[in-house]
C-alpha cells in the first residue's frame, strides 16, 4: 500500500478492483465504510463476480476476469478526454512533460518497438528519454518521482530477469538531462504518448473487451474521475487491488495502469488516495520486504547477477543516477544503495566482511536465471531440483498446475514440511488417483516437522499498511512442536558442524555467517529485529548535529547507515524498528492529533515510521496542502523545514523553489507515467492483452492477442486449452471469508461456516446445462478437473464479449484431500489447482490463477 | 347394528341375582385406559393454560415432566379413543327414538324419567358426549402434533402454528364441559353407572329403567327368569 | 451495583408523585444492525458461538452462503443471505444478521405458560431461563419472527439473550464486538434510533437509496434490536423479515379472551351440575318400585 489501512476512511472515492476486501480483508475494509458513513465517499466495484464488497458499493460493473486493463486505460481515456486531469500535478510530479526518444514506437499492432521474436523479448534500448533542454520553451517548474517499493513494482523494476536463464545484457542509461516540455504539447512527450496510447481504449473497445456495457462504463468513469472535476484538487480517489489483478500474464502491467491513472489524477502521495495493494496473508508484505522472492536481497536492493564481477561493479549496476530535467533537483534516494548493500553485507558476514575482500560480496549467490515459484517445481519436474523445505506453504495446493507439482515431488529425492497439520503436500503421495501399487514406487523421503502455529511464536507481522506489529506468545507449541526459526537454526548449526569438520567446496559463506545470537540454537525474534535495525560498528557522529552514536548501539535509522563497512543493518527499510529506545513494534500509542487516523506512536512503519509514502505530493509545488482539511506535510517558510503530521517523505531542507521531485525513489524524482527502459519487461505503457486462456481474440489487435513476452512452460504437464477445444468458459478462482487458504478445513469453526466447496455458476448457464443448485459439478480444464456442488447463482450474469456470450464461474481455492471433510469422505478431495495453467507474469513472475477456460459438466 | 346387539345378548345371556352385565371388561378397561390419560391431560393442560392453575403441574412432577408426558398421554389417550369407537361406534349411532328423546331431554334432566321414551344401550346424552369426545380427540391429536412439533411447520404455513394452538384449547374446552358433566352424571347424578363402568353389571331394575330398549333386546333371546 | 441504576417508584416523605416517576428510568438498551454496511463475514456468528459456549454442528452446503437455513438452539445469530432483483433489474446481495428481536411487547413471553422462564428486564432485554422453562413451544407460535429454538436433548427453548450476562457487567454483546465495520452498534434505544435514523437519512440523501428507512417495528411496540434497510418498504426481501410483525391474533386471543371464556365456562360447568345435584338430586332406581309397577 502507498498509504493504509486506516487512511482509506480520508478518501472520497473508491475504486475496488482485482480484490474483494469485504471478504478477504474484512479487518481492514472497516476504513472504507467509515469513509462511507463520514465523508459520503462512493465505491465503484469492478469484479467478474458480484462479491460482498459489491453489496456494500454504490456501483457495480461485472467485468471479464482479465480485461482489467482495457476498463483502466478506458478510464485514462475518458480523464483525458474530458479534462478530469491534476495538470498542476501531472506536469510538476510527473514525467509527463519528459520527451521520449525517437524510435520508441506504440503498440498499435501490439508491439512496442524493439520486439524480438525468436527470444520473445524486447530490447528495451529505444524506451528512454531524449537528452536534451526545455523543448517547449517555458521556462521550467520542478519535480521527481518515484515507483513504490511494493512487491511487484520493486519485482519488475529494472530488473532484466526474464522467464528464462539469461544473461541480462547491460541497457543504456537514462540521460542526465532529459528534455520536456512543460505545455504537455511536444507530439513525444510522455502525456501525449499517453493520449494516444489510450486513444484506442474507446468505450465502444471498453465494451467489446471487458463485456461492461457502453452506458455502465461512462457512469464509472464518470464517478471516479468526477474527484478531479474542473481540475479542483481538493477531493480525493482511492484504488485498492488484491491478486485479482496480480495473478494474471500481464498482472504487474494491471497495476502500472491503475498507478497512471493516480498519477493522472494527481492522487498518489494524498490522505485518502495511492494504490493500495491489499496483502492476502498477515505477513505477506513482511515476507516481500525480508527478499523472499529470488531476485531481490531484503530492502528491495537488487540480487547479484553474474556480470558483477566484483562490489563496485554490482553497486554501479544497481545504483541510479539522477535523470530529470536539468532545472529541476533530484534526490534520488537509491543513490544510498551502496550504503544499504555494504551495510547489509556487514550484518551477513560481521568480522568476515572487510573492505579488502568487498565486504564479503563474493559469499552471495548471483543469480543467473529466474528461480522463481513455477520454475522450482518445473525444475523438480524435470529433475534438476531434487529436494525442498516447505515451509508455512502447501505447494501442491498453491498450484499452479497442482498435478504437475505431485507429479515433481514424486521424482524428488526427499521433501521436508514443516507445518501445523498434515497437508497436501505432505501427502501428495497419497493423493487421489494414486493406486496402492504406485505408492511403493515413489521413492521420495518426507520428513514431516510439526511447527508452532501463529498464536504460539512471538515476533512481528508487516501488514499491508507497512506496519511492523510485534505480538506475543498466546499460548505454547502444543507436543514436540518447534518454532520455525528453531528448525531452521538448528539445521543450519548441523550444516555448519559438518563443514567445519568436513570442509567442503566453499564453506566460507557457511562458516562465516554472523550467528550473534543470544542462544544460537534457539535465536529470539527480538535478536532479529534488533539485527535488522541495524547497529554502529564504530563510534559515528553527524557532522551536522554532532549526535554521536556508540560503537554497538543500535541506529536510530536507515539515515545512519554507511557504506564504509561502520554500520551494520539486516534490512536498510527497517531501520528504526528497534532502537536504542526498544522496541519500536511494541509500541501501543493511540494519540492521533490531526484525526487522520496516522497513529504515529503505534507500532512501527517502513520507512522511517511513515505513514502515506510520497507524501510530498500532497502539496502544490509551493509547498501548500491541496486539502487543508486533510493536512499531512507543508513546507514552513519559518524553519525552513517540511514538517507535518505525517513524517515527510522527502528531504526535511529542499526548498519548494528548488523544485526537487516527491518521488524520491526514482531517478527522476517524479512518479513514472512512462516506464523507461528496464522498469518492465512488457512495455512502458500497459497494454491490453487476453489471458493465455481466452475466449475470443484481443480485440485491439487480433494478430498479438496475448502478452509477446510471456513464455509458456514445455513439459508434458503443461498443456493450454483454446476456445477451439471445447474449453469457452472462463474460469477464476477466489477465496471465501469463511476460510484461510488450505488450512481451516482442518479446523471445525471453519468448516461449520463453509462445510462443502462450490462452484458458482450464472443461473443462465446451470439452465443450459441442466445444472439445479446442489448438484454436482464437474470442471474440467486442458490439465485436469475438480469436482464440486454448484451454487446456482444470480450474482454472476452471461456476458457479451465483441458479440460472442460468454458464460464466467468463479471456484473458491479452498478444498484439498486433507481436512475434516475429506477424511470424512464428504468431498471430492479434488484440488482447484490442478485445473490453473502455469503460466506467469513477466515482470513479477505471479501465475495467471484468474481468466483460464473450462467446460462445466453434471458429475 | 343387529351384530352389535346379538354380541351383547350372547355375552348378557350369564344373568345372575338379578344382575346383568353392562360392561365387559375391555370396554371397562378402554374406557378408564381413557379416563386416566384424559385425567392426567386435562391436569397438566390446566397447567399450561393458565398461570393461575401452573401449580396443577407440580401434582405431576413439576412443568417439563408434565410437558413430557402431557403429549405421549394424549396419545394413549387417543388410542383408548380409538378402542371405544370400534367398540361402540354402533351402538352409539343416532336413532329416530334418539330424536324423540332429545326433544324431551328437560324430563330427563329433572330426573322425570318416567316421562321420556324408552332408550337403548345408551341415551342420547351419551352419545353426545362420545361423538363429542371423539371428535375431539382428533382435533386435540392433530393440533396437538402441530403443537408438539411446531418447528416443523414452516414458517410460510405459520397460520397452522397459530391454529394449533386456538384448535387445542377449543377442543380441550369443549371436551372438558362433556367431562364436567360425564363425571357428575357417572358418579353423583345416575346411582349405579359408577359401579357398572368399575364392576361392569347392573340391576336389571336400574337396566330396565334406564334402558329398557337395550335390557328388552339382550332379554329377548334368552328365557327371562320372571 | 450503585443505586444511580435504579428507577425510583416511590419515595418516602414526599408530597405528591415522586420526581420523575411516569418516566422512562431505565434505559432501554437497543442493538442496531446496520444493513448497507454489513459483508456477512460472519464474524458475529462466530463470536456468539464461542461467547455462549457452543461447539459446532454439521451443517450442509445449500446453494448459499448462507450457514445453515435458520438459526438453531445452538445457533443463536445467522446471516442471512439473499439475492435480491432490483427494480432495474440489477443484482444485489441483501445480508441481514438475524438473531431475536428483544420485543418491547415479546410474543414468546405473552405465549409461554411457565412461571418465570420468559423474563424481560427493564432494559428491555428478553431473556429465557432454561431453569424455568418446560419445552412447550408455545414461544415458538408467539414469535412474529421465528426466533425461539428447542433443544431436543435437554428439552428446553434457547434463543439469543443480547448477551445479557456481559450486558449486566456494562459490556456490548459478543456479536457487536467482534463486528470488523462496525455495522453493529450498541447502546440506548434512543441513541440508536438516532444514529440509525441519520443514517438513513445519510442513505437516501447521498447514496440514492430513496426507501432507506429503519425498522422498528410497531406492531410488538418497537424492538430491542433495530435495523437500518436500503428499502424499509421492503423488509421481507432480507430473509424474510416480517413487514408488520404482530404477536399473531389467535395467539392473543388464546392468552387474552379465550383465557376468559374458557376459565368463565369450565366454572360454569362445575356450578351448573352442582346446582343440578342440589335442585334435583340423583336418580334412584327404586328396585321394589319399579318391580311393582309403581309410579315415582
Amino acid at each position: 500500500m502507498t498509504n493504509g489501512w486506516i487512511d482509506i476512511k480520508n478518501t472520497d472515492m473508491m475504486l475496488i478492483m482485482g480484490g474483494n476486501p469485504a471478504e478477504n480483508h474484512p479487518c481492514g475494509f472497516k476504513w472504507a465504510i467509515e469513509a462511507k458513513r463520514t465523508r459520503n465517499a462512493k465505491m465503484i466495484v469492478v469484479d467478474p463476480r458480484f462479491t460482498r464488497t459489491a453489496a456494500t458499493s454504490d456501483l457495480f460493473l461485472q467485468i471479464r476476469a482479465g480485461a482489467d486493463i482495457a476498463f483502466l486505460g478506458g478510464v485514462l481515456r475518458y480523464a483525458i478526454e474530458n479534462n478530469r486531469i491534476a495538470k498542476e500535478y501531472l506536469v510538476n510530479y510527473t514525467n509527463a512533460a519528459f520527451i521520449v526518444k525517437e524510435g520508441f514506437k506504440l503498440p498499435e499492432d501490439g508491439l512496442y518497438s524493439g520486439f524480438d521474436g525468436a527470444t520473445q523479448t524486447y530490447d528495451r534500448s529505444s524506451w528512454n528519454y531524449e537528452e536534451g533542454n526545455d523543448a517547449g520553451g517555458e521556462a521550467p517548474a520542478h519535480a521527481a518521482a518515484h515507483t513504490a517499493p511494493s512487491a511487484a513494482a520493486a519485482k519488475s523494476a529494472g530488473t532484466t530477469l526474464g522467464a528464462a536463464a539469461v544473461t541480462p545484457t547491460p541497457l543504456p542509461a537514462m540521460p542526465p538531462k532529459v528534455a520536456y516540455d512543460l505545455t504537455l504539447q511536444h507530439p513525444r512527450c510522455v502525456f501525449q504518448l499517453l493520449r494516444q496510447q489510450y486513444s484506442r481504449y474507446t468505450p465502444e473497445m471498453v465494451e467489446r473487451i471487458t463485456g461492461i456495457p457502453k452506458d455502465q462504463f461512462l457512469k464509472a468513469a464518470d464517478l471516479f474521475t468526477s474527484v478531479r472535476k474542473d481540475g479542483d484538487m481538493k477531493k480525493v480517489a482511492t484504488i485498492m487491488y488484491a491478486v485479482g489483478w496480480t495473478q494474471h500474464s500481464f498482472g504487474t502491467q494491471i497495476i502500472r495502469t491503475a498507478a497512471i491513472l493516480q498519477l493522472l489524477l494527481g492522487n498518489i502521495g494524498r490522505a485518502g488516495g495511492g494504490v493500495n495493494a491489499l496483502r492476502g496473508h498477515s505477513n505477506i508484505q513482511g515476507a516481500t520486504d525480508m527478499g523472499g522472492i529470488f531476485d531481490i536481497w531484503p530492502g528491495y536492493l537488487k540480487v547479484p547477477n553474474p556480470t558483477d564481477v566484483d562490489l563496485a561493479a554490482y553497486l554501479k549496476r544497481i545504483t541510479p543516477t539522477p535523470s530529470k530535467p536539468a532545472p529541476w533537483d533530484s534526490f534520488n534516494y537509491w543513490s544510498n544503495t551502496p550504503k544499504f548493500a555494504v551495510s547489509y553485507l556487514k550484518a551477513m558476514y560481521g568480522d568476515a566482511a572487510t573492505k579488502e575482500n568487498d565486504f564479503a560480496f563474493d559469499y552471495m549467490p548471483k543469480v543467473d536465471r529466474n528461480y522463481s515459484w513455477t520454475q522450482i517445481w518445473d525444475n523438480m519436474y524435470r529433475g534438476s531440483v531434487k529436494g525442498m523445505f516447505a515451509f508455512g506453504m502447501n505447494g501442491v495446493a498453491i498450484g499452479p498446475d497442482s498435478q504437475k507439482n505431485i507429479e515433481a515431488l514424486k521424482k524428488a529425492d526427499w521433501l521436508v514440511v514443516g507445518e501445523i497439520y498434515p497437508d497436501e503436500t505432505s501427502e501428495f503421495w497419497k493423493s487421489p488417483g494414486i493406486t496402492p501399487e504406485e505408492m511403493k514406487t515413489i521413492n521420495t523421503t518426507v520428513y514431516r516437522l510439526a511447527c508452532a502455529g501463529f498464536a504460539e511464536k512471538d515476533g512481528s507481522m508487516t501488514n499491508s499498511a507497512r506496519w511492523l506489529q510485534w505480538k506475543n506468545v498466546a499460548v505454547p507449541p502444543p507436543g514436540e512442536c518447534r518454532l520455525d526459526q528453531d528448525i531452521v537454526a538448528q539445521i543450519f548449526l548441523k550444516v555448519r558442524d559438518l563443514y567445519q569438520t568436513q570442509g567442503g567446496k566453499f564453506p566460507d559463506p557457511i562458516l562465516n555467517l554472523t550467528w550473534a545470537y543470544t542462544n544460537a540454537q534457539h535465536p529470539a525474534l527480538g535478536d532479529l529485529a534488533k539485527e535488522l535495525n541495524g547497529k554502529a560498528l564504530a563510534d559515528l557522529t553527524d557532522p551536522k548535529t554532532q549526535v554521536t552514536i556508540k560503537r554497538g548501539q543500535q541506529l536510530p535509522g536507515f539515515a545512519w547507515l554507511k557504506d564504509d563497512g561502520t554500520t551494520a543493518c539486516g534490512n536498510w527499510i527497517y531501520s528504526g524498528c528497534w532502537t536504542e529506545a526498544g522496541n519500536q513494534l511494541s509500541r501501543r500509542g493511540t494519540e492521533d492529533p490531526s484525526g487522520q487516523g496516522i497513529y504515529q506512536n503505534w507500532a512501527w512503519s517502513w520507512p522511517a515510521n511513515r505513514r502515506v509514502l510520497y507524501n510530498r505530493a500532497s502539496c502544490d509545488p509551493s509547498g501548500k496542502p491541496y486539502d487543508a482539511t486533510r493536512k499531512q506535510v507543508w513546507w514552513n517558510e519559518s524553519t525552513q523545514l517540511w514538517m507535518g503530521n505525517d513524517v515527510p517523505d522527502f528531504k526535511p531542507d529542499s526548498n519548494p523553489k528548488d523544485h526537487m521531485g516527491p518521488f524520491i525513489m526514482n531517478a527522476e524524482g517524479v512518479g513514472r507515467i512512462f516506464g523507461p527502459l528496464g522498469a518492465f519487461a512488457d512495455g512502458p505503457f500497459p497494454e491490453h492483452y487476453e489471458p493465455i486462456e481466452s475466449p475470443v481474440q484481443n480485440a485491439l489487435h487480433p494478430n498479438q492477442s496475448k502478452n509477446p513476452v510471456v513464455k509458456k512452460l514445455k513439459t508434458a504437464a503443461d498443456k493450454y486449452a483454446s476456445p477451439g477445444d471445447g474449453f469457452n468458459i472462463i474460469c477464476t478462482t477466489y477465496r471465501l471469508t469463511e476460510h484461510y487458504h488450505y488450512w481451516t478445513k482442518n479446523n471445525r469453526m471453519n468448516v461449520q461456516l463453509v462445510p462443502e466447496p462450490f462452484i458458482e455458476i450464472p443461473v443462465e448457464l446451470a439452465a443450459e446445462l441442466g445444472i439445479k443448485g446442489n448438484d454436482k459439478v464437474k470442471v474440467t480444464s486442458a490439465r485436469s478437473y475438480y469436482v464440486a456442488k454448484a451454487f446456482v447463482t444470480k450474482r454472476i450474469k452471461p456476458m457479451m464479449i465483441d458479440g460472442k456470450k460468454i458464460y464466467q464461474i468463479g471456484i473458491p481455492i479452498h478444498q484439498g484431500y486433507r481436512g475434516i471433510q475429506e477424511d470424512a469422505g464428504r468431498d471430492a478431495r479434488t484440488i482447484l489447482n490442478r485445473l490453473t495453467p502455469t503460466v506467469v507474469d513477466p515482470n513479477a513472475f505471479t501465475p495467471e490463477f484468474k481468466g483460464f477456460l473450462v467446460k462445466v459438466e453434471k458429475a | 347394528m343387529s351384530v352389535s346387539h346379538v354380541i351383547s345378548s350372547r355375552r348378557t345371556g350369564d344373568e345372575t341375582e338379578g344382575r346383568i352385565l353392562r360392561y365387559t371388561l375391555s370396554e371397562r378397561v378402554h374406557h378408564w385406559l381413557g379416563a386416566f390419560t384424559y385425567c392426567y391431560c386435562l391436569i397438566t393442560g390446566l397447567a399450561f393454560w393458565s398461570p393461575y392453575m401452573f401449580w396443577l403441574a407440580a401434582l405431576v412432577g413439576g412443568g417439563p415432566t408434565a410437558r413430557f408426558w402431557h403429549p405421549w398421554l394424549g396419545l394413549a389417550f387417543t388410542l383408548s379413543m380409538f378402542w371405544m369407537y370400534k367398540m361402540w361406534r354402533r351402538d352409539m349411532l343416532t336413532t329416530d327414538a334418539d330424536r324423540r328423546w332429545s326433544r324431551v331431554m328437560k324430563y330427563y334432566v329433572e330426573n322425570e324419567d318416567e316421562k321420556l321414551p324408552p332408550v337403548g344401550r345408551f341415551n342420547y346424552g351419551q352419545k353426545l358426549f362420545f361423538w363429542l369426545m371423539f371428535y375431539g380427540v382428533i382435533l386435540l391429536l392433530i393440533s396437538g402434533i402441530g403443537l408438539w412439533f411446531v418447528e416443523s411447520i414452516p414458517w410460510s404455513l405459520r397460520w397452522l402454528r397459530y391454529l394449533a394452538v386456538t384448535v387445542h384449547v377449543v377442543a380441550a374446552l369443549a371436551t372438558i364441559g362433556g367431562f364436567i358433566i360425564h363425571v357428575y352424571m357417572g358418579t353423583a347424578m345416575v346411582r349405579g353407572g359408577f359401579t357398572s363402568i368399575i364392576r361392569g353389571e347392573v340391576s336389571t331394575v336400574w337396566a330396565k329403567t334406564h334402558h329398557r330398549l337395550w335390557y328388552e333386546q339382550i332379554t329377548k333371546g334368552t328365557s327371562a327368569q320372571k | 451495583m450503585s443505586q444511580a441504576t435504579l428507577g425510583i417508584r416511590r419515595i418516602s416523605g414526599h408530597a405528591g408523585p415522586a420526581p420523575g416517576d411516569d418516566v422512562e428510568r431505565d434505559y432501554q438498551v437497543c442493538k442496531l444492525i446496520d444493513t448497507t454496511t454489513c459483508i456477512g463475514c460472519k464474524a458475529c456468528e462466530v463470536a456468539c458461538l464461542e461467547w455462549n459456549g457452543y461447539t459446532f454442528t454439521d451443517t450442509v452446503f445449500d446453494n448459499s452462503y448462507q450457514t445453515m437455513p435458520e438459526t438453531a438452539w445452538n445457533y443463536w445469530n445467522l446471516i442471512k443471505f439473499n439475492e435480491h432483483e432490483r427494480e432495474d433489474g440489477s443484482i444485489t446481495l441483501l445480508m441481514r444478521k438475524d438473531q431475536c428481536m428483544h420485543c418491547a411487547d415479546p410474543g414468546c413471553l405473552t405465549a409461554c405458560p411457565a412461571d418465570g422462564a420468559i423474563v424481560q428486564y427493564t432494559n428491555g432485554i428478553v431473556d429465557f431461563q432454561q431453569q424455568n422453562c418446560i419445552g412447550c413451544g408455545y414461544c415458538v407460535s408467539g414469535c412474529p419472527f421465528d426466533i425461539p429454538k428447542f433443544n431436543p436433548t435437554t428439552k428446553k427453548m434457547f434463543k439469543c439473550t443480547l448477551c445479557v450476562d456481559r450486558v449486566s457487567e456494562g459490556l456490548e454483546p459478543a456479536c457487536i464486538k467482534s463486528c470488523p465495520t462496525g455495522c453493529l452498534h450498541f447502546g440506548s434505544k434512543d441513541d440508536m434510533k438516532d444514529l440509525a435514523e441519520t443514517r438513513a437519512k445519510q442513505l437516501r440523501d447521498n447514496f440514492g437509496f430513496e426507501k432507506a428507512g429503519v425498522y422498528d417495528p410497531a406492531g410488538v411496540g418497537g424492538t430491542g434490536v433495530i435495523y437500518v434497510l436500503h428499502d424499509v418498504t421492503n423488509p421481507e426481501a432480507y430473509g424474510g423479515l416480517p413487514k408488520d410483525p404482530r404477536i399473531p391474533f389467535l395467539v392473543r386471543f388464546w392468552k387474552g379472551p379465550a383465557k376468559w371464556i374458557g376459565n368463565l365456562a369450565m366454572l360454569g360447568g362445575i356450578l351448573g351440575v352442582t346446582l343440578h345435584y342440589l335442585r334435583f338430586g340423583p336418580k334412584q332406581v327404586d328396585a321394589e318400585k319399579r318391580e311393582n309397577g309403581g309410579q315415582p
